[in-house]
């Protein structure tokens, strides 16, 4: 029963909001409640999937691979506790700012329902319909503001992942065609035993559509102009939840269900990752605006996932899950951060910069270290070599975005509601927590990965 | 029969990537909405079986057809048309800003537009 | 779009629409149809004639459709409603009742499911979304012409 909690919770809030006016501050502090309930639910679901096991019901009653089936492991569930946790961060900042139009808190909590029911799916037809409610209000999300240019942004926005989606519908369909069932579980133990030629096409689809959603190059034109012009709690549930989506699909869809397909292209795979790595950081250096940069910046840590996946075996799989893990926390400090002024969000976005760019004590420098470990494990010294280079590179235009945010003169006098700034803090102060006692965050981490060894269940 | 599906899903596509590109945003609307189609027509290609209704107690020479496949073409024909409403929305929202629907005008309006703000307004 | 021939053709065709949309929503396990596609025809029946005559005058004549809204609202209340409530007694989501042991209620050969539920319930939503939709269409159009 508790495995359905979240998802009802979710899902009821949402269309109970959705005729509110969301511009009222009763409302957004019950939406606040709501998502908090939501999100508490989905803690106690993962206390108990951590400590048991991976939690498993059929829509129905029905057996396993007739029905839908619904299923928590520790994967999923630390994935969509991140990501239900930057959704509440992004919607508290939100309403303490003031929100500018009615229909924010409902979506938020739409978004919250579609990733919920996407992370805790073991169904791949099921993980598309989700998938597809979490982009329907994303799409609305992004047209948030009254500004010109978003929605331009919007459009090319939408545009491009309804595309993605086409894809990853193309992907789902074949994967029925060649292994005849739609449950997770029987797909990754059928699939050894299909055609290669089908296989690697099943595979190009999916890393297509999960790349155009995470954004990475070179699908990740559609990133920059909505991450710059959208407001910054918007491009903080873009970075923080939505990317969630691209990660969870390349680690569950690559190393879990079609696994020989993953070996045999990670070649490819390394050379998209680093790809994805010199071009981000290297963009992020020249361009004009910060959001600009932040947003450069998410193109090039999408590309440290991939190469943890190429990489493979326990110790890629491990860095791969700590990274993209790690990573939307790191966004939502960036991007929360940027917006304020006054010397409290200067220090969060400076803890936010140290851990991009993987300097102790953060937690991205576990992440960062992890990779190192496991490239050298693999004997790879160009690899070792681009990892240094990019977190050299990060902390470089970290440093700018610094610079032009928080040492220029004529801002300092300025300062953002003070609740706003604590909030900022508050996770920052998470992040240097973790890098001072990473054990919880390692051995959690170190559990979803091993999910992805154990293969069929 | 594989073939001719195969070769409507294909022309589908390329009809519909190729309005993608486009000036006009409705020919951009037309494009996915082909494009869509043509994932909807693949995924009923998926299981071409026409037999006997898959309800027990089922005929043990015959064949069955696929109910999965008619669900999940169902399933993708309304999430789309979700979709092309949203999208519709927001060219018509596009269209009512700047009195047009070509891609060149919007982004002439929008370089008026960053020409105009001060520098201290694009820092963020 | 106003001529005569259109004008009577939309009010002849507004009735026989909602009918079919029932016996589509009522048929759907054995024939062709379910909720989605009754709430497609329903509101095409209706989308005709916010087309022909305008809102101002279909909205006068039928004034129930002005709560198109809170007809999607209800309509999904009942679809959550019908998945989530068997959590509640401790069985899997989206059990139906009645279970394949228990007894069935019959009207005539229409049998009384809550599978039924579900189905009415999208096709209230479907009915409601659309024809929101083109009635903010319609106003926003009316707004831009003027």
């Amino acid at each position: 029963m508790i495995l359905a909690l979240p998802l009802a919770i979710a899902w009821f809030s949402a269309v109970l909001l959705a005729p509110l006016n969301g511009r009222r501050r009763w409302v957004g502090w019950l939406s606040i409640v709501l998502l908090s309930a939501s999100f508490a639910a989905l803690l106690w679901l993962s206390v108990d999937v951590l400590r048991d096991g991976a939690n498993q019901v059929v829509a129905g009653g029905w057996e396993p691979g007739v029905g839908i089936t619904l299923r928590a492991d520790e994967l999923g569930i630390v994935f969509a506790v991140v990501s239900i946790g930057a959704l509440l961060v992004a919607l508290v900042y939100e309403v303490i700012n003031g929100v500018h139009e009615s229909f924010f808190p409902a979506l938020v909590l739409f978004m919250a329902t579609g990733l919920t029911g996407l992370f805790l799916t073991g169904d791949v037809f099921n993980f598309y319909v989700f998938f597809e409610i979490s982009m329907a209000s994303a799409f609305v999300l992004s047209g948030y503001g009254r500004e010109q240019r978003q929605l331009r942004a919007a459009l090319i926005f939408t545009v491009v992942n309804l595309l993605g989606s086409v894809i990853f519908l193309s992907g789902v369909t074949a994967l029925y065609h060649v292994t005849g069932t739609l449950d997770m579980g029987q797909i990754s133990r059928l699939i050894g035993e299909r055609t290669a030629s089908s296989s690697i096409l099943i595979g190009v689809l999916f890393l297509v559509a999960f790349s155009i959603k995470l954004g990475l190059f070179p699908f990740h034109f559609w990133l920059p102009p909505i991450y710059r012009d959208s407001w910054p709690s918007v491009a903080t549930i873009f970075a923080g939840a939505l990317a969630n989506i691209g990660s969870y699909g390349l680690i569950r869809f690559g190393a879990e269900l079609l696994e020989p397909v993953l070996r045999f292209g990670a070649p490819v795979l390394i050379i998209l990752g680093a790809g994805s790595v010199l071009y981000g950081s290297l963009q992020a250096i020249t361009v004009r605006t910060s959001s600009e940069a932040l947003a450069y910046s998410a193109v090039g840590n999408a590309g440290y996932i991939l190469l943890g996946l190429a990489i493979g075996g326990s110790a890629g799989y491990f860095a791969a899950v700590l990274f993209a893990l790690v990573n939307p926390v790191n966004k939502v400090i960036l991007f929360l951060a940027s917006d304020l002024r006054g010397w409290l969000a200067g220090a969060a976005f400076a803890i936010g910069a140290f851990s991009v760019a993987g300097i102790p004590p953060s937690a991205g420098f576990f992440g960062k270290l992890l990779l190192f470990q496991a490239s050298i494990d693999d004997g790879n010294p160009w690899l070792v070599a681009l990892i240094f280079i990019g977190g050299a590179l990060s902390f470089l235009y970290m440093l700018r975005i610094y610079q032009r945010g928080f040492w220029a003169d004529g801002k300092t006098d300025l300062f953002s509601p003070f609740w706003a700034r604590a909030l900022v803090l508050s996770v920052a102060l998470l992040v240097v927590a973790l890098g001072f006692w990473p054990e919880p965050m390692l051995s959690i981490s170190r559990q979803a990965a091993d999910v992805l060894l154990l293969g069929g269940h | 029969m594989i073939l001719l599906l195969s070769l409507t899903v294909a022309v589908l596509f390329g009809s519909g990537a190729y309005l993608l590109m486009k000036r006009d945003l409705i020919r951009v609307a037309a494009g996915i909405t082909l494009i869509s189609n043509s994932a909807v027509l693949f995924i009923i290609a998926a299981a071409l079986r026409r037999g006997e209704a898959p309800i027990y107690p089922l005929p043990h020479d015959g064949l069955i057809s696929d109910p999965l496949v008619q669900a999940m073409a169902l399933t993708a024909i309304v999430i789309s048309f979700g979709f092309t409403t949203l999208l519709l929305s927001l060219i018509y929202r596009l269209f009512v800003m700047h009195h047009s629907v070509d891609q060149e005008d919007l982004a002439d309006a929008e370089r008026e537009a960053d020409g105009e703000l001060e520098p201290e307004h694009i820092w963020r | 779009m106003t001529t005569v021939l259109t004008k009577m053709v939309a009010r002849l065709l507004l009735l026989p629409s909602f009918v079919i949309a029932l016996a589509m929503l009522v048929h759907g396990y054995i024939n062709v149809g379910d909720g989605f596609s009754a709430g497609v025809v329903a509101s095409s029946g209706v989308a005709l004639q916010y087309i022909v005559f305008g809102w101002r005058e279909s909205e006068t004549r039928f004034p129930a459709w002005r709560f198109a809204p809170q007809v999607a609202f209800a309509g999904i209340m009942l679809v959550l409603l019908v998945v989530f409530v068997p959590v509640a007694l401790g069985k899997p989501i989206l059990t139906h009742y009645p279970r394949s042991h228990m007894h069935v209620v019959h009207l005539g050969s229409i049998e009384f499911l809550t599978a039924v539920l579900f189905d009415v319930g999208v096709f209230l939503l479907v009915f409601g979304f659309i024809v929101t939709t083109i009635s903010m269409f319609a106003r926003a159009a009316e707004r831009s012409h003027s």
